[in-house]
């Protein structure tokens, strides 16, 4: 979907490059962080930034983040991350101040906190993009940034406008029950949904990944939307699979030890053990849904991706990954979250030692591009970190 | 000499070189002799110290030298980064880290007991009275239907009341529109609360509970308390406070966010409550005194709540605006008691004499 006119003066040096090589090297990221210095340095900026107000959150932010890009390395060298802590420092006080108005809105009347979340709707396929340039602006490898182009026009269509599309099992649901057959409807809407919603899925990674570009070279993206309808079916059994043991093991439980006294259970008021108990059991199946979504998704969106002769292959598997996110969420609540470090730092491991570059090359042939690579504000990326926009990368 | 790494900005070609320093300017070589660069010292900007990062000496033109973190001379650049030098000394310090989680409990215990409470009541002081009304008229109708259905009071007995409450909050200081409203409500039982903008809610199991108008109005003089203190705003205020807080420190947990921001906004809210019930209480003990009621009613209808909540006797009895009914609050209002019946004895001596 990008812009060969624009990128043409990019692709000129390829021509420089040596086509014939039959060997394929593989490149394995590598991750070299180790806990016990990222806990330091974790924990000393943490404290800073509270003892300044959070003013030092933005240097904090910096150092965390140089300390996880420049530990994961690729042929031999690291990433950098090379954002300034006082655009990020600006960012995330506008973020603050937009985010207090949105939940006090919310306290006068909820209508007004209605029309601030349309509001904020509206601009969200504008955010991500802003906040993708952002991260791809400041982010280098062997002293070439990234870049992302400003496709404002894709945003709105993959991030607003095909949601709209959404639409459609609902309004057949509303019909085919209108005329009759209720059960025969759910299931044709529940058809529509699985049909629209992988498409949706796969068009977003494809742009995502399509206006991505690096050395010289632009990203592209295999046109492979059928592999979505397989990830998302097999999501939804696993999703029966986690959630019907475990609302049967809670349902159980839960009229054993109501059993005595009947009138205690008030659906209105539900008493603070049940909602615990309701978390205490959805947390773990829902975790077992997402990872597997989040795996599959990222594997997909690597392995469909190609940037010059050099392809990716990411290998990240179910249970381990599963794993993984169980004993991090297990530690960090039982240490009041002073396991976060520890957490970042295996997961980090596992996802770089997950992710090779596949080509015939060395890596070096990579050329300066010919974009404007001008500052960008961080005002977007901070918005999204907080509203918790899942971009998938 | 120095082994770096040089990227010259314009490929990912990785060219091994030794650096060192020539006067004012930084000149390095390829490790086969054949190449040499050079740039003056001036034009060189370092990255920061950061432990087991490699540091990034960026250059002019685009390109850098990459130096292995421990391979850099400490005198190369000594001005550069005087901020972050520290932190990073403090990084490397293990009692650094352990005095980091001091200090972190300690500010976070300083800012959710002192700083929040500040600014939460900064910030109501200067809300104008319309926002409060309307919080008010949102709550009550997202109430009414649901928990609280219309009341089974006879007319007769509600006018009474209404009546009652009239003569009592005519020209109180501080609480302009108020006004009562009783309901009937399973849910809640024997209960009231003050809604921001004057509304108080007293349900009709509450108003059969109570023995005597006395009673009655040392219940509706606690909830004008919270209205005249605009508990009701700071106290939510307060709570998204929390949230807007819990959510910066969760930072990209966004995830877990949720759960987590919602324990500490539990445990804060009830707290403050406690502190907010005594203001009310004392509000009550002045206003029932000023209209020459003894604050021994507040006893009695503290008393008859127990009574209307048996399965709670004993335990701390809170209503839906969490009242603690504790021995302490009887206490005082017994001691107001007393201070009401000595000053009226005096007053009596002084009018007889």
């Amino acid at each position: 979907m990008h812009d060969e006119t624009m990128a043409s003066g990019v692709y000129l040096p390829e021509l420089d490059v040596i086509p014939a090589r039959d060997t394929t090297e593989v490149h394995r990221l590598r991750f070299h962080g180790n806990a016990g210095d990222y806990f330091r340095i974790w924990i000393v900026n943490v404290a800073l930034s509270l003892v300044t107000l959070g003013i030092y959150s933005a240097w904090a932010t910096v150092r965390t983040r140089r300390y996880m890009y420049s530990n994961t390395t690729l042929g031999g060298s690291p990433f950098d991350y090379l954002a300034r802590p006082l655009p990020i420092l600006k960012g995330r006080l506008l973020t603050v101040f937009i985010f207090a108005i949105y939940a006090f809105a919310g306290r006068i009347a909820p209508a007004l906190q209605a029309v601030a979340a349309l509001i904020v709707a509206g601009f969200m396929p504008w955010l991500i993009v802003k906040s993708m340039m952002f991260r791809a602006r400041y982010s280098s490898w062997r002293g070439l940034r990234f870049y992302f182009s400003d496709d404002y026009a894709g945003a709105y269509k993959w991030y607003l406008g095909v949601y709209f599309l959404m639409g459609i099992p609902f309004l057949l649901i509303m019909l085919v029950s209108m005329m009759g057959h209720p059960g025969f409807g759910m299931l044709l809407g529940f058809a529509a949904f699985t049909g629209i919603y992988p498409w949706i899925k796969g068009h977003q990674q494809e742009w995502m990944v399509d206006n991505h570009h690096f050395g010289g070279k632009s990203f592209s993206f295999d046109d492979g939307i059928g592999n979505y309808y397989g990830v998302y079916i097999k999501a939804v059994g696993v999703a029966l699979v986690w959630f019907l043991p475990c609302i049967a093991l809670f349902s159980t439980a839960a009229v054993l030890i109501n059993k005595g006294n009947p009138q205690a259970f008030n659906p209105k008021m539900p008493s603070p053990y049940f909602i615990l108990g309701v978390y205490a059991v959805m947390a773990p199946a829902y975790l077992g849904v997402w990872t597997f979504v989040h795996t599959r998704m990222t594997n997909l969106l690597y392995n469909q991706a190609q940037l010059g002769q050099y392809r990716f292959r990411s290998t990240l598997a179910y249970w381990p990954m599963l794993g993984l996110y169980l004993t991090n969420a297990l530690a960090v609540l039982l240490t009041i979250g002073l396991a976060l470090p520890w957490a970042r730092i295996r997961t980090a491991r596992y996802r770089s030692e997950h992710l090779e570059v596949v080509g015939e090359g060395d890596l070096s042939d990579f050329v300066r591009d010919a974009f404007a690579h001008g500052e960008i504000g961080a005002t977007a990326t901070e918005m999204d970190s907080l509203l918790g926009i899942d971009i998938g990368l | 000499m120095v082994p770096a790494i040089y990227f010259d900005g314009r490929s990912t070609h990785a060219t091994r070189v030794d650096a060192w320093r020539d006067g004012d300017m930084l000149r390095w070589r390829g490790a086969n002799g054949m190449q040499e660069w050079s740039a003056p010292w001036t034009a060189i900007e370092p990255s920061a110290r950061v432990t087991g990062v490699p540091f990034t000496l960026h250059v002019h033109d685009g390109g850098h030298l990459q130096i292995d973190h421990d391979a850099l001379p400490a005198d190369w650049f000594p001005r550069h980064h005087l901020i972050e030098h520290v932190v990073d000394g403090l990084e490397r310090r293990w009692t650094a880290a352990l005095a980091g989680i001091v200090v972190i409990v300690a500010s976070l215990f300083v800012l959710f007991e002192f700083g929040l409470p500040w600014a939460a009541d900064r910030v109501s002081a200067h809300l104008p009275r319309a926002v409060e009304q309307a919080m008010g008229k949102q709550s009550l109708a997202a109430l009414e239907g649901r928990l609280l259905m219309p009341t089974a009071l006879s007319v007769e007995r509600q006018s009474h009341l209404q009546s009652v409450f009239h003569h009592f909050v005519v020209d109180m200081e501080g609480v302009p529109d108020a006004r009562v409203a009783f309901y009937g409500s399973k849910a809640l039982g024997a209960n009231a609360f003050a809604l921001p903008g004057g509304t108080i809610v007293f349900t009709d199991e509450l108003a059969q509970a109570m023995p005597d108008d006395d009673a009655f109005i040392a219940v509706i003089a606690h909830e004008l308390g919270h209205q005249a203190n605009h508990h009701m705003l700071r106290q939510v205020l307060r709570s998204s406070g929390v949230f807007i807080v819990a959510g910066l420190l969760m930072g990209d947990v966004t995830s877990m966010g949720g759960i987590a921001a919602g324990i500490p906004a539990f445990l804060v809210d009830s707290h403050y409550s406690r502190g907010f019930e005594e203001d009310a209480d004392r509000f009550a003990f002045r206003a029932l005194a000023s209209r020459s009621i003894d604050p021994v009613a507040f006893v009695h209808a503290m008393q008859a709540l127990e009574r209307a909540h048996p399965e709670l006797k004993g335990e701390e009895l809170r209503y839906a605006s969490s009242h603690p009914l504790t021995s302490a609050r009887i206490a005082r209002a017994n001691a107001a008691s007393l201070q009401f019946r000595a000053a009226k004895t005096a007053a009596a001596a002084h009018s007889n004499r």
